[in-house]
């Protein structure tokens, strides 16, 4: 049963994370597993970029399906799953009480991690729903929502149960990311897969849910940690706080009104496009309240400080990148190209997935009450998903320009677009072996570093 | 916001609203349409597809094919969509009505196919369409799972695929399409949007008719 706050002992560090520290392992470990294996299909998905007869045969990896794999798999598995426990745990810290309802939480992943499964098995047999983010089969979905609601319930006790009053930047984006997720899922699986809507309405209600997952849900998971681990490294108050809440207030109200940023020029009302422009120029506010706020990130290094600096820097950048290819002159060239794959990765990996790697390094070793087990895998990993990742990102900008301007040139053809793009698309698939090699690192430096924690505590309850 | 009752309820007010204001938005705008009957020609466009196309959209959502190609043609003067000969006209809702599925899409690795059964001169035949997806190019994967390497009992079957060079069978074998790719191919070869609906005609402001508004 959730027992209230006061009946707790009183909560000293270790305490605090004791009763948490098996469903956030767990929980932890699953989603670094499933980045292993979206970094194998991502690699999978970029060699089939160049070379499409890679793996033709095989049913379950053909190019489609692998690419829906890969992001299915990133997106749920891994930045959902870590960054709800990172956002559990944050709020458990900021709250100041033992974290309740972790039987519920733990429950919540297992199921989240067995619908996950489920899904990508879905997926390679043919069940996938080809809207992009929301490949997971139907049958899939309602589980999905109840595992991410019953994970989210130890976050909102441990806001409402909080000794002070007063709330931080991190719980609302916390609580935010926490809560706009199940209605944003059940919302779009409700208008999009039970009672579809009627033609390219489907794909109006998709961008809307492809928005929703960025802006409400991805997006907030990494500021709440962003937020905590600034304040709690920069050691001083955040600079212009005082525009935190309305940077916050304008990310939840206008960010999914940019949802038509992916249906320009096509067969929508003309207003979404328009309206898309409108809600992302209101977003640079938050963006700009964002580098004020975090300006104390940006002189920070370690491997918690440096991955932290380069998510907020990534997160800024996309925020440009967003704005400025909303309008209708540039979307003439980077749209339908790999250009607006690369945007994602810059806000996927180098953004979101950055500042979770910052969060892990930083709890870990509250969790576990020990450091990570090797520094060298650590500093390792650090620099090799960075470059991965920058990496990546600059070689499908390349592609994406020089594929775009090919396609607005009729004589163009589809053979001379292969011959231009394949240099890029080599680079793209070396900097995808980076990242898959440096996240193996992480993976066996969590495994070593939770399997002797367990160990010890084995011993430490055997004695 | 140490209020959790309202804090909660901003969220929920504020997510509602710009789903319904986007979504029930579009969908009061467009979800009424109507195909549009043409009295001279006696028909209702877009014609409803046929059952094994209809089914071959699936098999086309199955696969991801829209992970590179798309099907929404843009406005002649918005790219090179009319100069490549992928439609003289923009895709409007009108034309996807009758879809369970609507494919968009959002990368061009490959053409467009809202209008690859209208190609001018003449459309691909079926035949190109199975020898592409039996055996792929270098740019194109190829999806030998959807065909039956098969020994010839008797006659060879009237569906067997005329193949030459490497992809060619052995003898005494066949290779014959599955049902998956046969729907699959009647659904590219039904993809087209050739007719002109009154909205998807461009509004060409010329003088004249500005003068007329005044």
């Amino acid at each position: 049963m959730i027992s209230s706050p006061t009946q707790l002992a009183s909560p000293s560090g270790d305490a605090t994370d004791r009763g948490a520290r098996g469903p956030l392992l767990v929980a932890i470990g699953c989603s670094i597993v499933w980045l292993v294996i979206s970094g194998v299909l991502s690699l999978v998905s970029a060699i089939q970029l160049h070379s499409p007869s890679f793996l033709a045969a095989c049913e379950w990896l053909t190019h489609g399906r692998t690419k829906a794999l890969a992001e299915t798999s990133f997106v749920y598995g891994w930045a959902g799953g870590a960054g709800i426990a990172a956002v559990v745990w944050i709020l458990g810290r900021l709250g100041g009480n033992p974290l309740r309802a972790m039987n519920w939480y733990g429950a919540g992943s297992i199921f989240w991690n067995l619908a996950i499964l489920a899904g990508l098995a879905g997926i390679a047999t043919g069940d996938m729903t080809s809207f992009s983010l929301l490949q997971l089969p139907r049958y899939v979905q309602p589980l999905m929502v109840f595992a991410s609601a019953s994970m989210g319930i130890a976050g909102l006790l441990a806001w409402s149960g909080r000794r002070r009053d007063g709330t931080f930047a991190a719980h609302w984006y916390g609580i935010a990311a926490l809560v706009l997720f199940p209605w944003a899922l059940t919302a779009a699986q409700i208008s999009l897969l039970w009672f579809p809507l009627r033609g390219v309405l489907q794909s109006v209600g998709a961008a809307w849910y492809f928005d929703a997952v960025v802006f409400l849900w991805i997006a907030p998971l990494a500021l709440a940690c962003a937020y905590y681990l600034t304040a709690k490294l920069g050691g001083r108050t955040l600079p212009s706080y005082e525009a935190a809440p309305l940077s916050f207030w304008i990310l939840i109200v206008t960010a999914t009104w940019s949802a038509g940023r992916h249906l320009i020029g096509g067969p929508v009302p003309a207003w979404l496009p328009t309206m898309a422009v409108v809600g992302l120029s209101m977003l640079l506010y938050h963006f700009t309240v964002i580098a004020l706020n975090l300006r104390p990130a940006l002189s920070l290094s370690g491997p918690v400080g440096g991955t932290l600096k380069f998510g907020v820097l990534a997160y800024l950048l996309y925020g440009v990148v967003a704005f400025v290819t909303s309008f209708r002159g540039v979307a003439l060239r980077t749209q339908f190209t790999h250009f607006s794959s690369a945007s994602d990765l810059l806000f996927l990996y180098c953004a979101a997935s950055m500042v979770l790697f910052a969060a892990l390094y930083f709890l870990v070793p509250q969790v576990t009450g020990r450091d990570w087990s090797s520094a060298g895998l650590t500093s390792a990993h650090v620099t090799g998903v960075r470059l991965g990742a920058a990496l990546a990102v600059v070689a499908l900008a390349w592609a994406g320009i020089s594929q775009g301007g090919m396609l607005l040139e009729p004589k163009a053809g589809f053979a001379d677009i292969a011959v231009g793009v394949r240099t890029p698309l080599l680079l793209n698939t070396a900097a995808q072996l980076i990242l898959l090699g440096s996240n193996l690192l992480l993976l066996v430096n969590f495994l070593r570093s939770s399997f002797t924690c367990c160990q010890a505590s084995a011993e430490g309850s055997a004695t | 916001m140490k209020n959790g009752p309202i804090f909660l309820l901003g969220l929920f007010v504020s997510a509602v609203v710009a789903w319904s204001a986007m979504v029930l938005g579009a969908h009061a705008q467009l979800g009424g349409l109507t195909p549009w009957f043409d009295e001279a020609e006696g028909l209702s466009h877009p014609a409803r597809p046929t059952g094994l196309a209809a089914r071959g959209q699936l098999v086309y959502a199955d696969l991801g094919c829209a992970a590179c190609h798309t099907q929404q043609v843009r406005r002649p003067d918005f790219g090179s969509d009319k100069a490549r000969g992928w439609g003289d006209r923009q895709s409007v809702a009108r034309d996807y009505i009758f879809q369970e599925r609507p494919q968009l899409g959002a990368s061009r690795v490959g053409p467009d196919l809202a209008n690859l059964g209208a190609r001018k001169p003449q459309p691909p035949s079926s035949e190109t369409l199975m020898g592409l997806l039996y055996a792929g190019t270098e740019r194109h994967p190829a999806y030998p799972f959807l065909f039956e390497n098969r020994r010839i009992e008797g006659e060879p079957s009237l569906r067997a695929l005329k193949l030459s060079g490497v992809s060619a069978p052995p003898s005494g074998f066949e290779v014959v399409p599955s049902e998956r790719a046969q729907s699959l191919v009647a659904y590219l070869l039904n993809l087209s949007s050739e007719y002109d609906f009154p909205e998807a005609k461009p509004l060409v402001r010329t003088p004249a008719n500005q003068e007329a508004k005044k």
